[in-house]
């Protein structure tokens, strides 16, 4: 078990991270999502101890990172995918970093199978493509077999199938009763095989519940197709019913498909289609973190 | 704003992490041999330090055999041009020593390193005694390359009567060098800002110092202090420098000096900072 505990990061002024408070269980995956700047690197740079917080702590098991005697051996973190020297082979990167964690240097060639990087492990990392990167990084994180993997965006330049490959071994890898911590921008790719969701937004935190709790309290939307859009948004404004216009349908929330059809057949609009909508989870967290996020498109 | 949700995430339910060790002084101790293994493989597995090897080795040789066979105008003994290579041999090694730290911070790899070994000593040590090992090999490279070139210009040996030991003073001022360049390398973070300034100080600021600074002063400048653990008395610029000069161990001090703080705080800096 991993329990962040009223971590607080200050740049300057500007709180990066505040008063985060959230337990990462064993034997699960949890997926950190949150908008650009919502201070997911920042979090994850100070669970393995490289960025101090102003306040709160990380523990594992109830030891802090620095306080671990094997930290390689516990936790095998993954926070940028392109830190690796140009010159150096993939085979030698991994010696160095198996030889700094006491780890004997057979699992180099362990890791480097699992990773798929067996044909490329005498080459320059220089002339590895973003996905190979990810895979030598994985590689890296795997070396001293830990219990714990802290990813950040690992899916990052890999290929559909590397993705996939990536979801599959850490889905094993919780099953197996390791902890998984995968912060990622893709919601659609986290919900195939998260168990639980740590959500933030400007630094705070937003959620922090299974991936099931969130998308059980999602609303129903209801979907019309109607040749006389204008009118009924006149007369679902008029009931104050709120609507989105997507493609040529819209998409109403907060209510149900007996009233809108209500309102359309007294004011004699003829409606093509009325469906209730299951709302996606990236549409939940997409509504939950909006309101925080720095950057967002018109 | 949105209100926080309540934390329902899974816990007493689910498995532990398996007993996890808390570190101790002496598995501190004994993870130094790892991290030593480690940074001797960073540095032997990058172009940039079979290079500067090159460098020390065929530019040794170039200039040594060069001096001796074009400068006519006085006699001259293997003795004598074989250390006329060192100060640049030095220079090398100070880069090689940036280049330990400096690559990590440019490739970001410095934040595998360090989350890998929180006790950031540990670290510091093993690149300490790296790049004392690297500024060792290159200067016994540079010094191998400066009297090859000498014998190969047919030069006469001449007083060989100091040669060891001003072998041995050669050794440690590239040692120290390349440590000096580790520990500016911490304190500037910047590979290219660190190896610029090193240049410009001992080839710019340190020559105009020497101009306008009295010797009783200019002796305590770093390359003045590291370059006269070369000499045992000659090639002093004047009568006044040679009066005041400090000894062979008194230069040593200096230079070491300036190294170890260099390193205590690239130390306390490394502690401090946050690393990205």
């Amino acid at each position: 078990m991993i329990t962040v505990t009223h971590l607080t990061k200050k740049y300057g002024d500007r709180l990066a991270v505040d008063d985060l408070t959230f337990p990462v269980a064993a034997g699960r995956v949890t997926g950190f999502v949150g908008p650009n700047g919502a201070g997911k690197s920042t979090t994850m740079r100070m669970m393995v101890g490289l960025t101090r917080p102003d306040r709160g702590d990380v523990r594992y098991s109830g030891i802090r990172y620095r306080d671990l005697r094997h930290p390689a051996r516990t936790v095998g973190a993954v926070l940028e995918a392109r830190s690796m020297h140009p010159g150096r082979t993939a085979r030698n990167h991994l010696r160095a970093a198996a030889a700094l964690s006491g780890i004997p240097t057979r699992r180099v060639e362990h890791v480097l199978a699992d990773v798929g990087l067996e044909t490329a492990a005498d080459k320059r990392t220089g002339t590895f493509s973003l996905g190979m990167r990810q895979r030598l990084a994985l590689a890296s994180a795997l070396l001293g077999e830990p219990q714990v993997l802290l990813l950040d965006e690992p899916s990052n330049g890999l290929d559909p199938d590397g993705i996939r490959w990536l979801r599959d071994y850490l889905a094993d890898f919780a099953t197996r009763g390791g902890t998984v911590f995968v912060s990622s921008h893709l919601i659609s790719e986290l919900s195939m095989f998260a168990h639980d969701l740590v959500v933030v937004g400007g630094g705070r935190l937003l959620a922090a519940e299974s991936v099931q709790a969130i998308t059980g309290r999602n609303d129903i939307d209801v979907r019309v197709e109607t040749p006389q859009p204008t009118e009924l948004l006149e007369h679902l404004a008029a009931a104050g019913i709120a609507a989105e216009v997507r493609a040529d349908r819209l998409i109403l929330r907060g209510t149900t498909r007996a009233a809108v059809s209500q309102i359309a057949f007294d004011n004699r609009i003829h409606v093509l289609e009325l469906t209730d909508v299951s709302r996606s989870l990236e549409d939940s967290l997409l509504d939950m973190t909006r309101p925080t996020a720095e950057f967002a498109s018109a | 704003m949105t209100t926080p949700h309540a934390t329902t995430m899974p816990s007493a339910a689910t498995p532990d992490l398996r007993h996890l060790e808390t570190r101790t002084p002496r598995g501190d101790a004994r993870a130094v041999a790892g991290a030593l293994e480690s940074e001797w493989i960073k540095a032997v597995t990058v172009r940039a330090t079979g290079t500067i090897l090159a460098l020390a080795l065929l530019g040794g040789l170039a200039v040594s055999w060069s001096v001796s066979t074009f400068v006519t105008d006085r006699v001259q003994y293997v003795a004598d041009v074989g250390f006329l290579w060192t100060g640049v041999t030095a220079m090398l090694a100070a880069i090689a020593g940036v280049l330990l730290f400096g690559s990590e911070v440019q490739h970001g790899t410095l934040a595998s390193t360090l989350a890998a070994r929180p006790a950031r000593w540990i670290i510091v040590l093993a690149k300490t005694l790296v790049a004392a090992t690297v500024g060792l090999v290159l200067g016994a490279a540079g010094l191998a390359a400066g009297f090859g070139g000498a014998v190969l210009a047919g030069l006469e040996a001449g007083d060989t009567s100091s040669v060891a030991t001003t072998i041995g003073w050669a050794l440690l001022y590239t040692s120290l060098s390349a440590v000096l360049g580790l520990g500016l390398s911490m304190v500037v973070r910047n590979s290219t800002a660190a190896i610029g300034g090193l240049l410009v100080w001992a080839f710019v600021v340190e020559n105009l110092f020497r101009l306008f600074l009295a010797d009783e002063i200019a002796r305590f400048l770093p390359f003045v202090a590291g370059n006269h653990l070369l000499s045992d008395g000659s090639g002093f610029e004047s009568a006044g420098a040679l009066a005041v000069a400090l000894t062979r161990p008194e230069n040593a001090l200096v230079f070491g000096g300036y190294t170890l703080v260099a390193v205590v705080l690239g130390t306390v800096l490394l502690y401090r900072r946050d690393t990205n």
